[in-house]
């Protein structure tokens, strides 16, 4: 662990608040101006119908369910790393948190927007709310896109104020360094916090019990996008085994995405004494986990079809193994083991950053083409042999899907303006725990401390 | 406070009524005059090809063709395919805002207003009979005059399906109703069975044991179609006859 | 309000400050909750950072999520029986779904409950001027006496300094 002052820390973390180079304004910009573009052509379909998509019949669900899926498994990075970090008590964690946390709370607003940008009539989705409505009816409660309705706003309201309430301090911190309309602006989101021990053990025991509250609630919101599709009788997707399956494979990207934006934000906001390698190299331990369960699950559920030879499961097998779908299958296999596992299980190319950033990549591709995976071919393969059809999406839905992938680095850059990326007096309150008292370091997740002085 | 189960009769007013159908490919033909009559009918847009090619193509009911055996020695079998009005219906419980229901009379209805388009109960139903308005409905001139006053004209982004001709049952039973009697067995039909030169559709209802259609049912030569499923459909299909068989063994 | 406090560089010289102010609090004539501790995080391996530590929070964080689970129970069922419609022969009141949306509004709960409980007990948010020094957010410790008599001034002073503050600032808002 690095030592320094705390007015060094402070210097470091604010930096990037403070300064602001003409790189970043051209980066905002080019994000900008591609989120722009796809918000553009969400207006060309708002305006022309959802037959601008390349969406038809039998494939109703096409890269805009895809990208749902996949945008809500990107959340499973933070809040649940975050969350089982902060209770294993990881010590490692604490320049890692909000990183993480941020990553859930912006991707989880982009895979809201898809299935709003997926109706037919998307200036009807309010009907998804259950409130009293002159019409009498309320929604179907019976209905999975109601569970998901109400497990993503619970995750999401959970999340954000999992990144928020931890931030109050950071946000004091920069009040008291700034002056004129900057502090204004920061002494009303501070909510006037001081650090009276009062606040600092209710703000600790409040961390301690959302971190208990949200990872049952993360597992439930994949398990439940799962049941988007577990739940309807279609080849492929009436299996039990999708609940964990969903769960398995969002924080294998989650975790990913984590390392990918860690090693672009140490790159970016020179936080390389932050962000060290040990970092990289116990998140690329998570990552080769979470690449063989992926794999286990991949497997077991290809067996068990294969096995049961079932006729209309299998012709959606064959298709996605052997068949029109099998170059994106055999893409996703390598993209999320072949590549990944051998590098991570090396010790000495996954403590270096670059390796496990290129284990990493290669895992957001395959897991949006498991998702595709997933929607496609099991729609296109239906229990009828004449209703079998095929898909090919249209420009607007690329378009749509880009500006969403550029979304997401566009939130962080403002965020990072904004808010320390690290969380500074958990930081600090790392540096002045009494290193004598914590045991031998456990191999893998946790490096535990003891519960006196937490 | 009335229970759940009397505030449920209540909305619905049950009626000891399921209409049903029976599709005999013993007589179909494969002529597609169904297909044609239950557009005329029932104001379904006509996609065009561009739109029909990308696989938007709306027909409630189609007439699916199996070819078995190698050419020369090939046998060709119709199935007319179309809403099977199932009893426990997947389309049904997985829309979020009731626009896909059942009704007091065995049907899955579809409500046009409640739709928001989330294609969901497309998914779900192992029939792939249900449709979708990827684009707003037109008809050239004077088409347009030829629409069907009795039925709505469905917007884009709304999902629709066979619904047994629901407009012609409710005139039927209204009719019915003030003239104070009972509706007779095949006093109405809906536009498919109607307009099939052979007979090869019979609607009724399945509740009646007198009814043509029940008795069909009842046939040891029917069977539903994905049966295995739980979905109950209320159409039975009869398979082609044994003389047939025989002739060919 | 006034208060007159001193920045203490380590936790160690500020425990020793509330210390020598604990022992003179009842010759000095004022009480231990006018004392006042600051610091830009936790210091809970020492005394001073033990102050207020009891809190019934998860108590409270479980309740709301029992509320929270009833309602949402109440109101599902409750929805499912003002509209009754029947879809794929499912009951009315269907269990197993309304144990989803249950779970989801319990655990909704709990969080909004723990939230909401964070601001009250914490006292946030309060834009009022308190004592406050910037040089708590570099490290520096905070521990001074608010609305102390006038009288033992001096006395606070001295010993403020006595325990190893710099320099002892006074306060007034």
């Amino acid at each position: 662990m690095m030592n320094k002052t705390p007015e060094q820390i402070n210097q470091d973390l604010l930096l990037p608040l403070n300064s602001t180079s003409w790189r970043y304004y051209v980066a905002v910009a080019a994000l900008g101006s591609l989120v722009i573009m796809g918000l553009c052509a969400w207006g060309y379909q708002l305006d022309n119908g959802i037959g601008v998509s390349g969406l038809d019949r039998p494939v109703f669900w096409g890269v805009y369910i895809t990208d749902f899926v996949f945008w809500i498994g990107i959340s499973h990075a933070g809040t649940l790393i975050s969350a089982i970090l902060r209770v294993s008590n990881a010590k490692w964690r604490r320049p890692v948190t909000r990183c993480a946390e941020a990553i859930t709370v912006f991707s989880l607003l982009i895979a809201a927007t898809f299935p709003v940008i997926h109706l037919g009539r998307p200036w009807l989705f309010f009907w998804l709310i259950p409130y009293p409505s002159e019409r009498g009816i309320w929604p179907q409660f019976r209905s999975p896109l109601l569970w998901d309705f109400f497990a993503i706003n619970t995750y999401l309201i959970g999340s954000f104020s999992f990144l928020l309430l931890p931030s109050f301090p950071d946000f004091a911190l920069v009040r008291d360094r700034s002056t004129g309309w900057r502090r204004r602006i920061y002494s009303i989101v501070s909510l006037g916090w001081r650090g009276t021990p009062k606040q600092w053990h209710r703000l600790e025991m409040a961390m301690r019990i959302m971190a208990v509250a949200i990872i049952p609630v993360a597992v439930s919101v994949h398990t439940i996008v799962s049941w988007d599709f577990a739940m309807a009788p279609v080849p492929g997707w009436h299996s039990t085994i999708f609940g964990p399956y969903f769960v398995a494979g969002a924080i294998f990207s989650g975790i990913a995405a984590l390392i990918i934006a860690m090693a672009v934000l140490r790159k970016l906001l020179h936080l390389e004494e932050y962000l060290e390698p040990i970092h990289f190299d116990h998140l690329g331990k998570l990552l080769l986990a979470m690449s063989l369960i992926w794999f286990y699950f991949v497997f077991a559920e290809s067996l068990t079809i294969w096995y049961g030879n079932e006729p209309s499961e299998m012709t959606v097998f064959w298709v996605t193994r052997s068949g029109q779908f099998s170059w994106l299958f055999w893409t996703m296999v390598i993209c999320n083991v072949i590549i990944p596992a051998p590098i991570l299980s090396v010790k000495r190319l996954r403590s270096k950053i670059g390796w496990t950033v290129v284990a990493s990549i290669p895992v957001i591709v395959g897991m949006w083409l498991e998702r595709f995976l997933i929607v496609v071919p099991s729609l296109s393969h239906g229990r009828l042999p004449y209703a079998h059809g095929g898909y090919r999406p249209s420009w607007v839905e690329i378009a749509i899907t880009v500006g969403s992938f550029a979304a997401m680095p566009l939130l962080y850059l403002l965020f990072i303006k904004v808010v320390p990326i690290i969380s500074i007096w958990e930081l600090k309150l790392g540096q002045h725990e009494k290193p004598a008292e914590a045991p031998a370091t456990v191999p893998g997740i946790a490096e535990s401390v003891p519960a006196s002085g937490r | 406070m009335a229970t759940v189960k009397e505030q449920t009769q209540k909305t619905y007013r049950l009626k000891k009524r399921r209409w049903g159908m029976v599709v005999d490919e013993d007589r179909c033909t494969g002529c597609e005059a169904c297909v044609l009559a239950c557009h005329a009918e029932n104001n379904i847009a006509i996609v065009g090809e561009g739109q029909a090619v990308r696989g938007r193509a709306m027909h409630w009911i189609r007439v699916e063709r199996y070819y078995e055996g190698k050419f020369p020695d090939v046998k060709v079998k119709y199935q007319p395919v179309f809403c099977q009005q199932c009893g426990d219906a997947p389309c049904e419980v997985v829309c979020p805002t009731y626009a896909s229901y059942h009704n007091a009379e065995g049907l899955n209805a579809q409500v046009y207003n409640r739709c928001i388009g989330t294609r969901y109960c497309a998914n779900a139903c192992p029939y792939d009979d249900r449709f979708f308005n990827f684009e707003n409905p037109s008809w050239d001139k004077p088409l347009n005059l030829q629409l069907n006053p009795d039925v709505s004209v469905r917007s884009v982004g709304i999902m629709e399906k066979c619904t047994f001709c629901i407009q012609r049952i409710k005139a039927a039973e209204m009719n019915a109703e003030a003239a104070k009697r009972q509706l007779a067995d095949g006093e109405f039909n809906p536009a498919c069975v109607q307009s099939c030169p052979t007979e090869a559709l019979v609607f009724g209802d399945l509740d009646d044991p007198e009814s043509k259609v029940s008795r069909l049912a009842g046939s040891n030569r029917g069977s539903k179609l994905l049966e295995d499923l739980g979905t109950k459909p209320s159409v039975t299909y009869l398979r082609r006859g044994t003389w047939y068989d025989e002739q060919n063994t | 309000m006034r208060a007159i406090y001193g920045l203490y560089p380590d936790p160690d010289s500020a425990q020793r400050a509330v210390e020598v102010l604990q022992d003179a609090e009842r010759a000095l004539g004022f009480k231990e909750k006018q004392i006042v501790v600051l610091s830009g995080e936790p210091y809970e391996d020492h005394p001073f950072g033990q102050r207020d530590k009891k809190t019934i929070m998860p108590w409270i964080a479980a309740a709301g999520g029992l509320v929270g689970g009833l309602l949402g129970f109440w109101f599902i069922s409750f929805t499912q029986k003002a509209y009754p419609l029947i879809t794929g022969g499912m009951q009315i009141v269907t269990k197993w779904p309304d144990g989803i949306i249950t779970y989801e509004l319990t655990m909704l709960g709990a969080i909004l409950t723990t939230v909401a409980t964070l601001l009250i007990t914490a006292r946030i948010p309060d834009w009022r001027r308190h004592v406050f020094d910037p040089g708590v957010g570099e490290g520096k410790i905070l521990i001074g006496v608010v609305n102390a008599p006038e009288s033992c001034q001096d006395e606070i002073r001295r010993r403020l300094c006595s325990a190893g503050a710099g320099d002892v600032k006074e306060f007034a808002g």
